[in-house]
C-alpha cells in the first residue's frame, strides 16, 4: 500500500496539471470546421470555393484585431471580433460577432452583430467576406481546383 | 518511502498556504503603486498581469470640444491588454496620481479604490498619419476619475474593474517639458 503512495501522488499532481491546461485553454473550433467550404449568400447556399479558414485569413481576422471564438451550440460558434478605433470625440469600441453553423458540408453564416455603423444584414456580410479571398485570388477548396469549378461570386483564375 | 510521501504532500500543500485570503489596505496602496509604475513604463505585459481574467474596463471619455458628445465604451481583459501594447509607441508620457481613497469591503476580500488622475502624453489629431512620434503640436491632458475594484486571484491582488471618467484637454507642445522614454 505504502509502495503506491508516491506514484498515486504523482498521478494526482499530473491530472491536476491536465485539469488546469484543459479549463485554461481558450475555446476555438475544429480545424474540421473551419476547413469546410463557406457558403454564399444566394437561395441555395452554394460554395463559394473558399473554406472558411481561407475567407477568415484572406480578411485579416489573424492581424490587429482581437478575436474570440465561442461555441453556441452544436456546430455553431460566434467569431467576436473588436478593437478600439480613435473617433474625433475620443476612443470607441467597434466589435463584429459573426455566428457560423455547419450545413453539410459547408458553413453558413447564421446571424451578425456589429457595432453601429457597420452592417448586420447575413448576405451583405457574406458579399464583403468574400471580397477578400476573391480579389487575392485566395486558395479554393479542392473541388474548384478543376476546370469549369462554379461558386457563389468565385472567379476561378486564368 | 514515507519521507518522499510526506515532502509530495507538502508541495502539494504549499501553493495552498500562499493562497491569499484578505486584503489590507497597504497592501492594495502598494499594489495600485505597482500599476502605477507599470502603466509609466508602457510595458504592456506588465500592464496586463495586473488585470483579472474577468476585468472589464468601463469608459467615458470627453474630448476637447465641449460641444461634441463624449465617447462610453466598455471593454474586457482582451482588448485592453491589446490596447495596452498601442500605448507602448508613446515616447513622451507622464502619469500623475492626485488622490487616492481606499475602501476595504466588509468581508475583506476586494476593495475599492477611487483615484484621480492626470496623464500627459502628444495629442495627433484625428485622421492624420504622424511621420515621427514628434509629429504633434499639442500635448494632451486627461484627467479623470477611476473608481476599481481591487480583488485577489490565484493569491495576487489584481484590478477586477476599472471604471474612468476621463476628460481632455490639450496644451501646446513648448509650455511642457516631457523628457523622451
Amino acid at each position: 500500500m505504502r509502495a503506491l503512495a508516491g506514484p498515486a501522488m504523482l498521478l494526482v499532481i499530473a491530472g491536476g496539471f491536465a485539469i488546469y491546461r484543459g479549463i485554461s485553454k481558450e475555446d476555438a473550433p475544429s480545424r474540421d470546421f473551419l476547413e469546410l467550404e463557406f457558403a454564399g449568400a444566394n437561395v441555395e447556399q452554394s460554395g463559394s470555393c473558399y473554406s472558411l479558414s481561407t475567407v477568415l485569413i484572406a480578411n485579416g481576422v489573424f492581424g490587429g484585431t482581437t478575436r474570440t471564438w465561442k461555441a453556441a451550440g452544436d456546430d455553431t460558434w460566434t467569431l467576436g471580433l473588436e478593437t478600439v478605433s480613435q473617433s474625433y470625440n475620443g476612443p470607441v469600441h467597434e466589435f463584429q460577432n459573426f455566428t457560423f453553423g455547419k450545413s453539410g458540408q459547408r458553413v453558413r453564416l447564421k446571424s451578425v452583430d456589429a457595432s453601429k455603423g457597420r452592417p448586420t444584414e447575413i448576405g451583405k456580410n457574406i458579399d464583403l467576406l468574400l471580397e477578400a479571398p476573391n480579389a487575392r485570388h485566395s486558395t479554393p477548396v479542392e473541388r474548384c481546383l478543376e476546370s469549369g469549378a462554379t461558386g457563389y461570386a468565385y472567379r476561378a483564375q486564368k | 518511502m514515507r519521507f518522499m510521501a510526506a515532502a509530495m504532500l507538502l508541495a502539494l500543500c504549499l501553493p495552498l498556504t500562499a493562497c491569499k485570503k484578505e486584503v489590507t489596505r497597504q497592501e492594495v496602496a502598494a499594489f495600485v503603486d505597482k500599476a502605477d509604475n507599470a502603466a509609466r513604463k508602457r510595458f504592456a505585459p506588465g500592464i496586463c498581469e495586473l488585470r483579472g481574467k474577468d476585468f472589464r474596463m468601463k469608459m467615458k471619455f470627453q474630448g476637447h470640444e465641449p460641444r461634441m458628445q463624449p465617447t462610453e465604451m466598455e471593454i474586457g481583459r482582451k482588448l485592453y491588454c491589446a490596447n495596452a501594447g498601442s500605448f507602448a509607441r508613446i515616447r513622451q508620457y507622464r502619469l500623475e496620481r492626485k488622490s487616492m481613497d481606499i475602501d476595504i469591503s466588509t468581508d475583506r476580500h476586494t476593495a475599492r479604490v477611487t483615484a484621480d488622475y492626470v496623464e500627459t502624453m502628444p495629442y495627433y489629431e484625428f485622421g492624420t498619419q504622424p511621420a515621427t512620434p514628434d509629429d504633434f503640436t499639442h500635448f494632451q491632458v486627461v484627467e479623470s476619475r477611476d473608481e476599481s475594484v481591487v480583488g485577489i486571484e490565484d493569491g495576487d491582488l489584481v484590478f477586477l474593474s476599472t471604471e474612468a471618467d476621463a476628460h481632455q484637454s490639450l496644451i501646446r507642445k513648448g509650455s511642457v517639458d516631457i523628457p523622451y522614454d
